[in-house]
């Protein structure tokens, strides 16, 4: 796993995120290396969603 | 190569003073704000990180610019539709095309490569918002609609198929015999082919042919390069793959949906892409939420509106998909009556799809003006007669007050629908619905007294 997607893990396995909470704590990031890190955590099937919508990760 | 395209239509926007070009650097994360501040349609011309991209946006996001796509004043878009969508053209198979200038498969493929957007606040992710999405049935031959995809991974896309569709049937019959459902996804096509695409036809009609039609030649289509389906030759991007057999599962959404409401999570199937193929230098088109989509649905649901009531045997004068009701949900008519006709004509267009709400009056009144058809539901209407409810009709998800979440994943909802027959009642002489004017004001003018 590239270290941005376990940068986005740990954070999703802190606390439930929107999409929008997680981007805007990457904007430094260029976005194509911003989605590749994201569909690195799809590929492995670890996010999960709550009732309204937000992002998280169970913690392992 | 058809006179008519994606890139013509930029063309008339243009000279029509409707496109705005906007050259300095600009981040996918912030093309829909901007976009929706533009009071023209916009092309980014500097898409950062993506270098061979623009994105074009807003195109249709006003009812002049339809008019535009269309050739016509903005007040006969219902009936252009209608007229020229009774005269379908075939389309025409081509050899070559510039939508498969470039091509991607296997490994190579990588939606990263493209410029999606994050469109709306609590979107679930990247979208692709403006589709123009074939698939194939064994039977029933092929089909166009508009689906939403959300990025997933570089090879991998929710999509919206909740509700009703075509698609969404070819979909469940390839899943019960337990095999994925080839389908292509043209991006950047012209709003003529959206309107077709949307255009809630019988399962048998050609929409292609219905494009041609509204177009008034022939759509030219080319071979896919890897799938047994034809996608418009000059389209910008083309997805090419299959959505898996895996049912209504996989989380999908939020997003920001064109009844003007964000949305909630849905579960939905997943489209795995085999193939991209784009233009040289390529355009992506970011339809932008809710109005692009609502300006398109509005003559879809129009035409509907006016076949129903032709099949009524009522004879329209006007009508409307008003705003409020994104274009899909509302009907507003006015008809030459008959004794009966008004309940005739509200039975005829709450059978329109989703309108969920429908008022019908008289040609005397402006539908355009509502406060013209406040007056007519003040003073024609007695709610005890008038007002038709109709149970468990067909619904969308996205209408909160269906209450999906409380459905199965991949059950469908329903509705109560409203109807208003606005029109003057049986048996009121007409002379009681004089209105008011002035004694001598055809020839008596206030210039002359100043």
């Amino acid at each position: 796993m590239s270290p941005l997607a376990t940068k986005i893990k740990t954070a999703l396995e802190a606390e439930a995120q929107q999409f929008h909470d997680v981007v805007d704590d990457h904007m430094d990031v260029p976005w194509p290396e911003f989605l590749r890190a994201w569909g690195e955590l799809r590929e492995i099937d670890i996010l999960k969603r709550d009732d309204e919508g937000a992002y998280f990760v169970e913690a392992s | 190569m058809a006179d008519i395209g994606f890139r013509s239509f930029l063309d008339d926007l243009d000279k029509a003073g409707e496109l705005k070009r906007i050259t300095k650097p600009v981040d996918c994360r912030q093309l829909s704000a901007l976009g929706e501040q533009s009071d023209q349609a916009t092309m980014f011309e500097n898409i950062e990180g993506y270098p061979d991209w623009r994105v074009a946006t807003a195109l249709v996001s006003t009812r002049k610019r339809l008019g535009i796509a269309m050739g016509c004043t903005e007040n006969r878009i219902a009936f252009e539709f209608e007229e020229k969508s009774s005269k379908p053209i075939d389309p025409v198979l081509v050899d070559s095309a510039p939508c498969q200038e470039v091509v991607m498969e296997g490994d190579d493929v990588d939606l990263t490569t493209i410029p999606l957007p994050l469109m709306h606040l609590f979107d679930g992710g990247a979208y692709i918002s403006g589709t123009f999405a074939v698939s194939k049935d064994p039977e029933h031959g092929s089909n166009v609609g508009c689906y939403r995809l959300m990025y997933r991974t570089p090879k991998e896309t929710g999509i919206d198929l909740v509700s009703p569709s075509d698609m969404r049937f070819y979909y469940q019959r390839a899943l019960d015999k337990g095999e994925p459902l080839p389908i292509a996804i043209a991006v950047g096509v012209h709003p003529l082919d959206m309107l077709a695409a949307s255009y809630k036809a019988p399962i048998d009609t050609n929409e292609l042919a219905l494009a041609g039609g509204l177009r008034g030649e022939a759509l030219e289509m080319v071979k896919c390069k890897t799938l047994d389906l034809e996608v418009p030759a000059d389209a910008e991007l083309v997805l090419e793959g299959e959505l898996l057999p895996i049912g209504w599962t996989a989380d999908e959404g939020p997003f920001g949906e064109f009844s003007q409401i964000s949305g909630d999570v849905k579960w939905n199937p997943i489209f795995r892409i085999k193939c991209i193929t784009h233009r040289k230098n390529p355009i992506f088109y970011m339809l932008q939420m809710p109005w692009e989509n609502d300006w398109l649905a509005a003559p879809v649901t129009e035409a509907a509106g006016l076949q129903a009531l032709r099949v009524a045997s009522v004879q329209p004068v006007d009508i409307r998909a008003p705003v409020g009701g994104c274009g899909y949900w509302a009907l507003i008519a006015s008809i030459k009556k008959r004794p009966g006709e008004g309940k005739n004509a509200v039975a005829a267009l709450l059978s329109v799809a989703e309108v969920k709400y429908v008022v019908v009056t008289d040609e005397d009144i402006d539908i355009h003006d509502p406060d013209e058809l406040d007056w007519a539901i003040a003073f024609r209407v007695q709610a005890d007669e008038d007002a038709v409810i109709l149970k468990g009709a067909r619904a969308k998800h996205i209408d909160p007050s269906v209450k999906s979440w409380e459905l199965g994943k991949g059950g469908l909802p329903t509705t109560a629908k409203l109807g208003i027959d606005a029109t003057i009642p049986e048996g009121v002489p007409p002379i009681l619905y004089r209105r008011i004017k002035n004694y001598g004001r055809d020839r008596i003018k206030l210039e002359d007294f100043e």
